[in-house]
């Protein structure tokens, strides 16, 4: 058979049933083998599209995801994506076609060092020098991709070597192995003895918790060691939702519940999470009190921006029955509850106009129990993070470290594919959805009942706050007022929408967008001048947030 | 201040793209940089010289994670031989 045609045998040897790519000269061979495959290919209108459908593919169910492109503009099209998935540890494969070897390095056609591209931007790459070590090199990108902490594999592959003939003989050793992931518990003693003796413990729960695929152990975890619990923007959803305790998303948008506690709190559990700077705000001032211990499978975390008191390196579903220890801290929970209270969220809001957080809010309590929302980026994401409530990480997907617009509806499309039993809605703002609008086109092919909401505020809402608050304001190149008519947009693409500009509209509008069967977009025009409460502001501590008041 | 970092490391085209890489990017100046093939040729011996006021565990981390980096051993400090 030829390489090509082997390519496609691997995927399937790996339980890859679904791919997102798009075609073109240097990818040919892959793409005729496909034709008589069972490999089922989604063709995305953009390979950047097509990378963050693997990434919500991947997201929301906890496989690899994989995309493919061409050589040159195909590859650069998925720098973005795979940067994306970088920063939030995704396993995704991405296969690029390259030119024929005999041309490489010439300037050919469609020729571009994808390899030397990919080194800031994947966990590792692959050039495949022939057909011979095709296989072995596949097998290697899916191993890399989902060990450890996950990440993006790229594997190059030129055209030559697609084409190329081989005796191939499928490997009853392909079939992947559970690999166990080395854990040192060598300071377990330590990190139970500095729980036992806190009066102030708080659970800082990060994305590792529930890639390690340790949500049972989180939960006992907290019941076993009562104490209050905060959460990343990745791992929203992470803390069950009877624990009284969770106090919901810490950071520069986080709860001022959250934050406050945190400022307070004598010891830092930090679990899958790394001390992001939208997290910690002033570092020098972050969590001042509090000792640290710090759980992760990536050693290069530990002691990288704080110090940990203890650290634990390893499978964190091992790791967290061997640090627990009694808590007695009832006064402290006390003190959290009261805080909670305190800083609860309000949704009274004047006039008939829609207030984003009170939809939004709508929108959870409406939405079908597992749905899966995605975002895009800005001041609609954080509200979903404020006002939605999860019961798992892999229904919120949210692009966290990178923070790329144009991540949401792509991620849709991927979620939709992988969990087709479940409603898959896109949450967007006008700007972001813009990014990647082309991806209509893939909706409407599969006919993929994505619902999609639009936050429309005819600015780019984020920079906009920014420029009202911290840059005199200047509002420079934000303003959006010449939006296109996105009802009609959508209806360029058969399907079909509505616009509500009024708070007694929103209930109506949900229901109809549930009800119908199809994919629906629901244009939800908003106040500009509503912003994102609480904020941290830049070089500011966690405790001195800005609130609506204040500003 | 200089460190002196000897790397074993996998043969294969971008290891060196890599491993500068992820030095420039940390905050660390190469300040030396040696390597030859072993015996077999499928392996690199590299001696990595960089500067920089950050910790060097923080340099060193990173490259531990490096697909290709089979051993890594930081000659001129108190850290002991991490093996990757």
């Amino acid at each position: 058979m030829k390489g090509a045609e082997l390519v496609l045998q691997v995927l399937q040897q790996h339980g890859v049933e679904t791919i997102f790519g798009y075609p073109g000269g240097a990818i040919m061979p892959i793409y005729d083998a496909l034709y008589q495959s069972t490999v089922k290919h989604y063709l995305c209108r953009h390979e950047q599209g097509g990378a963050f459908s693997a990434i919500g593919f991947a997201r929301a169910s906890g496989k690899v995801g994989v995309c493919m492109a061409t050589s040159g503009p195909g590859a650069t099209n998925l720098i973005t994506s795979l940067a994306d998935a970088m920063l939030d540890s995704v396993p995704v494969v991405a296969i690029t076609g390259q030119v024929s070897q005999a041309v490489m390095g010439s300037d050919a056609f469609q020729e571009i060092d994808v390899l030397g591209l990919s080194l800031a931007v994947t966990k590792h790459s692959f050039m495949v020098r022939s057909v011979e070590e095709l296989e072995a090199t596949l097998n290697q990108a899916f191993a890399i991709a989902k060990s450890g902490r996950p990440g993006p594999v790229l594997v190059d592959i030129p055209k030559d070597v697609q084409l190329a003939e081989i005796d191939y003989q499928p490997l009853a050793s392909n079939a992947q192995k559970a690999v166990s992931v080395p854990t040192s518990l060598a300071n377990a003693a330590k990190a139970r003895a500095l729980i036992a003796a806190a009066k102030k413990p708080m659970a800082y729960i990060g994305g590792g918790v529930h890639v390690a695929g340790a949500m049972p152990q989180l939960q006992q975890f907290l019941a076993d060691n009562p104490m209050p619990s905060v959460t990343t923007l990745k791992a929203m959803g992470s803390v069950a939702k009877d624990n009284t305790h969770y106090m919901g998303m810490l950071g520069m948008h986080g709860t001022q519940a959250a934050n406050l506690a945190v400022q307070q709190c004598d010891l830092l559990i930090c679990l899958g999470a790394r001390f992001d700077d939208r997290v910690t705000g002033n570092l020098q001032k972050f969590a001042p009190h509090a000792k640290v211990i710090h759980v992760d499978i990536d050693p290069a975390e530990i002691n990288k921006v704080r110090f940990a008191d203890a650290a634990l390196l390893g499978d964190m579903k091992q790791i967290l029955p061997a640090i627990s220890a009694s808590t007695n801290c009832d006064e402290w929970l006390a003190h959290c509850a009261t805080l909670k209270q305190q800083h609860g969220w309000r949704y009274d809001h004047p006039g008939e106009r829609i207030y984003a957080p009170l939809m939004l809010k709508q929108l959870s309590e409406r939405m079908p129990d597992n749905s899966v929302v995605c975002c895009d980026v800005g001041q609609h994401q954080m509200w979903v993070a404020q006002h939605m409530r999860f019961s798992s990480p892999r229904n919120h997907l949210s692009s966290g470290g990178l923070g790329t617009m144009g991540f949401g509806l792509p991620a849709a499309i991927g979620a939709k594919l992988a969990r087709p039993q479940d409603t898959v809605i896109t949450v967007s703002g006008d700007g972001s959805f813009m990014m990647n609008v082309q991806e209509l086109a893939t909706i409407k092919r599969f006919r993929l009942p994505v619902k999609i909401v639009v936050v429309d505020n005819q600015r780019l809402g984020m920079v906009k706050q920014w420029q009202q608050l911290f840059f005199n304001e200047r509002y420079s190149e934000t303003d959006l007022s010449d939006n296109p008519d996105f009802v009609a947009l959508a209806a360029a693409f058969a399907i079909p929408g509505h616009c509500i500009t009024r708070k007694d509209e929103v209930e109506g509008a949900l229901e109809a967008m549930f009800t119908w069967p199809g994919p629906y977009l629901l244009h939800v025009c908003i106040d500009d001048k509503d912003n994102v409460w609480p904020l941290v502001p830049p070089g500011a501590a966690n405790e001195d947030m800005m609130t609506e008041a204040k500003a | 201040m200089n460190h002196v970092l000897n790397i074993t490391a996998n043969n294969t085209p971008a290891v060196v793209e890599r491993l500068l890489q992820v030095t420039r990017y940390r905050g660390y100046e190469l300040a030396g940089l040696q390597l030859a093939p072993r015996a077999d040729s499928r392996s690199l011996n590299i001696t990595l010289t960089v500067s920089g006021d950050k910790p060097i565990h923080l340099l060193t981390s990173q490259l531990h994670k490096l697909y290709d980096i089979q051993q890594l051993e930081l000659a001129s400090a108190e850290l002991a031989v991490l093996s990757a």
